[in-house]
């Protein structure tokens, strides 16, 4: 059987402003100009008020651990080379969540509840770049 | 209270387990005749059919889509209408649902629903994958190497944090599972299972270890709803469709904002609201699990452990044969096997069985109302059934 590669994010019309920050070392959420929503993952149009008028706006990059999990054996294809790697869903303090990986200093031993930081990670052989997480005082 | 309008008169199953041999049409065809004829009909009594979606192959499921069940069965020129309903795992809830709904606009007299799938003799890494874009996001989760067993251990963490549940108390689930499996000769695994064991088997995603992962299984299943008028002139022991309800909290797990109690106590409520029958008077749980966590949140969502903490009501083995509250008799996918969809499909069929008062050497004695429940894909939708003995 022939390795696969690790899938990358395929960015929508909507979504690719996203990627472009994230290739910029920012992230970014969508807000919705008629209503305020804050909102992630990018949506074409404003989940709460149907509006089309959306706009990216920084995010602090800084929030908690909802869930997390270390993913040890039976990875998705392209993923073994990454054994143990940290997933997680992080709430945001913009209140909304996303899901990533915690890497760095302690991600082995990181918890919910545990304030984290985001960092990017471009994926080896592509331009694609990951918004990940770093726990909050990991020496990054 | 609502008037009850259809009732359950048929069922049929296959062996679940790892069987490259069986066709999926072979299998569907064995659990649809076996569900006729449990009834005591003919092919031509049956108005509607509706099959599920299969996820092993493409080609069968355009099978299921395009009436080859119907041509297969004898209902040429009767039938009156073929269409797929699928919903992942919560097609077991959600498909009795639009059966009892067909039947009581009139629109269908007796509907057979139907899953057969393979995914079980799928290759491992195939099977892996699969899952790990069902109701995985491509864009916004799969790049981050998530799958379905991190679904069931994300869950898990955040559960037992809300809950101060612990990892002996998620094996015990999978003891007790095993302990009806064992009396369930449909069932995939059957040999005796401890704590330790469970505890000492590799860890996969944590916390969850090797045998608190379901293991994929091909199967089928089958059954027969007719209106509840109908029902006891067909059926000596028919199931009336007492209650349903549900509700859809998300589709990418990262989006779910109560990761440790999803829709079940909004559905439990709607459920138990429409049947007239509550708690209290449950003497069945055939809950949908997949992983240990699930049917601890749903236990706890439908209040179904008199106040007890769910992971301590299910390690003291007040769900194992000989507890208080049968759950989940088939063994659920955790031990009779998960056939995709239809890891859900046996866990209703199940509780038919029991209903029916077939279920044999694990049957229940006494048993007058069970509840069902299903959730599909990283546990989108939060499904409550309750079946009874007795139509109102
Ligand atoms: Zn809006």
């Amino acid at each position: 059987m022939t390795a696969q590669t690790r899938p990358l994010p395929q960015p929508s019309a909507w979504s690719a402003p996203f990627w472009q920050a994230a290739r910029d070392r920012r992230l970014v959420i969508q807000r919705c100009t008629s209503c305020d929503e804050k909102i992630m993952y990018p949506r074409r149009f404003c989940p709460v008020c149907l509006g089309e008028a959306l706009e990216f706006v920084p995010a602090k990059g800084t929030g908690e651990i909802y869930t997390l999990t270390t993913q040890m054996a039976g990875p998705p294809s392209g993923f073994e080379a990454m054994l143990p790697y940290v997933l997680a869903v992080i709430r945001l303090d913009e209140g909304v969540q996303m899901m990533s990986n915690i890497v760095g200093d302690g991600a082995l031993g990181a918890r919910i509840g545990d304030r984290v930081t985001v960092d990017f990670a471009t994926v080896e052989g592509s331009d694609t770049v990951l918004p990940v997480f770093r726990l909050a005082g990991d020496g990054q | 209270m609502k008037k009850t309008t259809a009732a359950v008169v048929g069922i049929g199953e296959v062996p679940t387990g790892k069987y490259p041999d069986r066709s999926e049409l072979d299998a569907a065809l064995t659990a649809c005749r076996a569900a006729i004829l449990d009834a005591g009909l003919g092919p031509r009594d049956i108005d509607v059919i509706l099959p599920t979606g299969a996820l092993a192959s493409r080609h069968f499921n355009v099978d299921l889509v395009f009436s080859r069940l119907c041509e297969e069965l004898g209902m040429n020129r009767s039938l009156k209408m073929n269409c797929q309903v699928m919903a992942g795992g919560a097609t077991s809830s959600s498909i009795l649902a639009v059966a009892e709904g067909l039947i009581a606009a009139g629109m269908a007299r007796r509907v057979l629903c139907v899953h057969s799938d393979a995914v079980g003799s799928l290759p491992k890494q195939a099977g892996i994958d699969l899952f790990a874009t069902t109701g995985v996001s491509e864009e916004w989760e799969a790049p981050y190497g998530h799958n379905m067993n991190a679904v069931g251990a994300l869950a898990t963490q955040r559960y037992m944090h809300e809950t101060g549940t612990t990892e002996e108390e998620l094996a015990a689930v999978c003891v007790a599972l095993r302990k009806w499996a064992m009396l369930n000769p449909h069932a995939m695994f059957r040999t005796p299972l401890t704590v330790e064991e469970v505890m000492a088997s590799k860890m996969v995603a944590t916390p969850l270890r090797a045998k608190e992962c379901n293991m994929l299984a091909d199967g089928a299943a089958a059954f027969v709803v007719a209106a509840a008028g109908d029902a006891r002139a067909i059926s000596e022991s028919p199931v009336f469709l007492r209650g349903h309800g549900s509700l859809v909290t998300h589709y990418t797990l990262s989006q779910e904002r109560d990761l440790a109690r999803l829709g079940f106590p909004e559905a439990a409520r709607a459920a138990y609201a429409e049947a007239g029958i509550g708690p209290d008077a449950i003497q069945l749980a055939q809950i949908y699990d997949a992983y240990p966590v699930w049917p601890l949140m749903s236990l706890d969502g439908l209040g179904l452990c008199r106040g007890t903490p769910a992971g301590a009501f299910v390690a003291a083995g007040e769900t194992a044969p000989g507890g208080s509250l049968p759950m989940t008799t088939n063994g659920g996918m955790l031990s009779q096997g998960h056939t995709g969809v239809g890891g859900g499909i046996a866990v209703l069929v199940e509780a038919f069985r029991q209903l029916m008062g077939k279920a044999g050497a694990r049957q229940v004695a006494g048993l007058v109302n069970a509840v069902e429940t299903a959730s599909g894909g990283t546990w989108m939708d939060s499904h409550v059934t309750i079946l009874s003995r007795e139509a109102a």
